[in-house]
């Protein structure tokens, strides 16, 4: 560890501890939202930055290698697919005729 | 079906010659067919034929005056409908290299005609670009500028050339003839014989596109290895080579060109901090209103209507949209968005449009970038909740499709999502 210097080594422990408490935010609107489409809102943020924080830490970590360059590129991907996913499920919910919730109904 | 539509198409606005006689009896077409068709010598109506610079065009021409002058219409209308937007960059171009194409199509039609046996028969041909100010997104939007300039210039027939495609690399024939029967114009498509798929395919697979799907495939694979290895460079080459013949024409549908492939690509990377912040704006926000144990928020469904192309640009807009939370793209129809958001803040983000402009920015530049927030042009609208403007464009629909996978109870009415509610189990049986 003496190799990554101290400064480093603060940037990739906050980077974790900041992608940790957005995956937790977003475990805690899965499970407090009302319905499908506020839940796709939350699940969404788990991967931008939740893992985004998380793999910035990884390639900080590793440094400029072939791995560190992977992990850049993963997010990357994370960033293309993630709202795909999302607006996929949104979709069918919308197809299927799911009305969204709206102040006053109850939860679903 | 048609004939009786285009006949009476043409007893509402067009002076109909007698009835007397029913010249060409052995019409080949079926183009304007019944009353529309009186004779040579008294025509009636006009016959729309788009135009796109397809390897049929000439043929479909030729088809065309033919059965201008069979079936007695008056003009052939050759148009080409703008799949860009007036005032986009590179819009000059794409009118001019129209206008060329249609002043060939017309130069055809001319010589065709003059070539005719006999004295030059009464039809006249004019060329029109039309559709420029505004994107047409699906069939539906070509169908209804073509039906716009058909009424507008008295014409009851279209004849379609069975290459038209007017959108990239999709075929758009059969959808195209779909939505025209259902307006009361006459539609048929030409009876040319087009190249086999196997020859297009192989042409087409061998331009700009493989090229650039080749190159990127080939750089990818390199990054995953090791570019400094020569067997990582073989069985790359190799990858790329199946890659781009068998994808390049499903993964690009725009022609990279020099000045604009590039340009886009540097300014997607200006783009991508911009987002990153935007995206850590709205973390925040969500992130503190999910944690608030009052849970304050305001989710509603909103409809909008935006100013990008279609294809890689609109993606663009709605995967950007989908990724700051608070704004999820639910549907995209044509250029309207149905965005879900969770508070008013988010929503208001979405309305004042700075996504947009920077779509605009990446695909267009600079100078398209500049245009009226979403809120200001009117082309927005909150769906739900106290504030809404619009119906939901789902509530109507709703109560039939619960009804048939639900416990069988007619669900049309409001009372629906109370019963939902009762039902925590609503998800799996449906």
């Amino acid at each position: 560890m003496e190799a990554l210097g101290t400064a480093r080594v603060a940037l990739v422990v906050a980077f974790t501890l900041l992608g940790l408490f957005f995956s937790f935010v977003s475990m805690t609107g899965v499970l407090r939202l009302p319905d499908v489409y506020s839940r796709a809102h939350t699940a969404s943020q788990a991967d931008t930055l939740g893992a985004g924080f998380g793999l910035a830490a990884v390639a900080l970590a590793i440094g400029w290698e072939a791995a560190g360059v992977k992990s850049v590129l993963l997010l990357f991907f994370i960033f293309v697919t993630n709202p795909t996913a999302a607006h996929a499920i949104a979709r069918a919910a919308f197809e299927e005729g799911t009305v969204p919730w709206t102040e006053g109904d109850e939860r679903r | 079906m048609a004939d009786t539509d285009a006949g009476s198409d043409t007893a509402d606005g067009e002076p109909t010659g007698d009835e007397t006689d029913d010249a060409g009896p052995g019409d080949p077409s079926g183009l304007g067919d019944g009353p529309g068709r009186e004779s040579p010598s008294a025509p009636t109506g006009g016959l729309v034929v788009p135009v796109e610079p397809t390897p049929t065009l000439r043929q479909t021409v030729a088809y065309a005056i033919e059965a201008a002058v069979e079936d007695g219409f008056s003009t052939v209308h050759l148009v080409e409908i703008a799949s860009w937007r007036d005032g986009d960059p590179g819009a000059e171009d794409r009118a001019a290299s129209a206008e060329r194409v249609l002043e060939r199509a017309e130069a055809w039609a001319d010589s065709d005609l003059d070539d005719l046996d006999g004295e030059r028969p009464p039809v006249t041909v004019t060329t029109e670009l039309i559709g420029g100010d505004e994107y047409l997104f699906g069939p539906d939007d070509y169908v209804r500028v073509l039906a716009a300039y058909a009424a507008e210039h008295g014409a009851d027939a279209v004849l379609l050339d069975p290459e038209y495609s007017p959108v990239g690399n999709t075929t758009l024939l059969q959808p195209l003839e779909f939505a025209l029967s259902n307006t009361s114009l006459a539609v048929e498509t030409a009876p040319v014989t087009r190249p086999t798929r196997r020859e297009r395919l192989r042409s087409e697979a061998t331009g700009k596109r493989s090229v650039a799907m080749f190159g990127f495939s080939l750089a990818f694979y390199l990054i995953l290895g090791d570019p400094f290895y020569w067997f990582d460079w073989v069985t790359g080459i190799a990858t790329a080579a199946i890659v781009s013949i068998t994808l390049s024409r499903v993964s690009i549908d725009v022609e990279p060109a020099i000045p604009r492939t590039p340009m886009r690509v540097v300014r997607g990377i200006i783009y991508v901090p911009v987002l990153l912040f935007e995206i850590v704006k709205a973390n925040v926000e969500v992130a503190r209103v999910i944690l608030d144990p009052r849970l304050p928020i305001e989710p509603t469904m909103n409809r909008m209507r935006v100013i990008v192309g279609s294809g890689l640009p609109l993606m663009t807009l709605a995967n950007s949209i989908t990724l700051t939370p608070g704004t999820l793209t639910v549907r995209a129809r044509d250029s309207d968005l149905y965005v879900h958001s969770l508070i008013p803040s988010a929503r208001d983000g979405l309305f004042d449009g700075s996504l947009e402009r920077w779509t605009r920015f990446v695909y267009y530049g600079r100078a398209s970038a500049r245009l009226p927030t979403p809120r200001e042009r009117d082309d927005c609208a909150i769906l739900q909740g106290p504030d809404a403007t619009e119906e939901l464009p789902i509530a109507a629909a709703d109560g039939g499709v619960e009804g048939s996978v639900g416990d069988g109870d007619s669900q049309a009415d409001p009372g629906e999502e109370d019963r939902e509610d009762r039902e925590p189990t609503e998800v799996t049986d449906g």
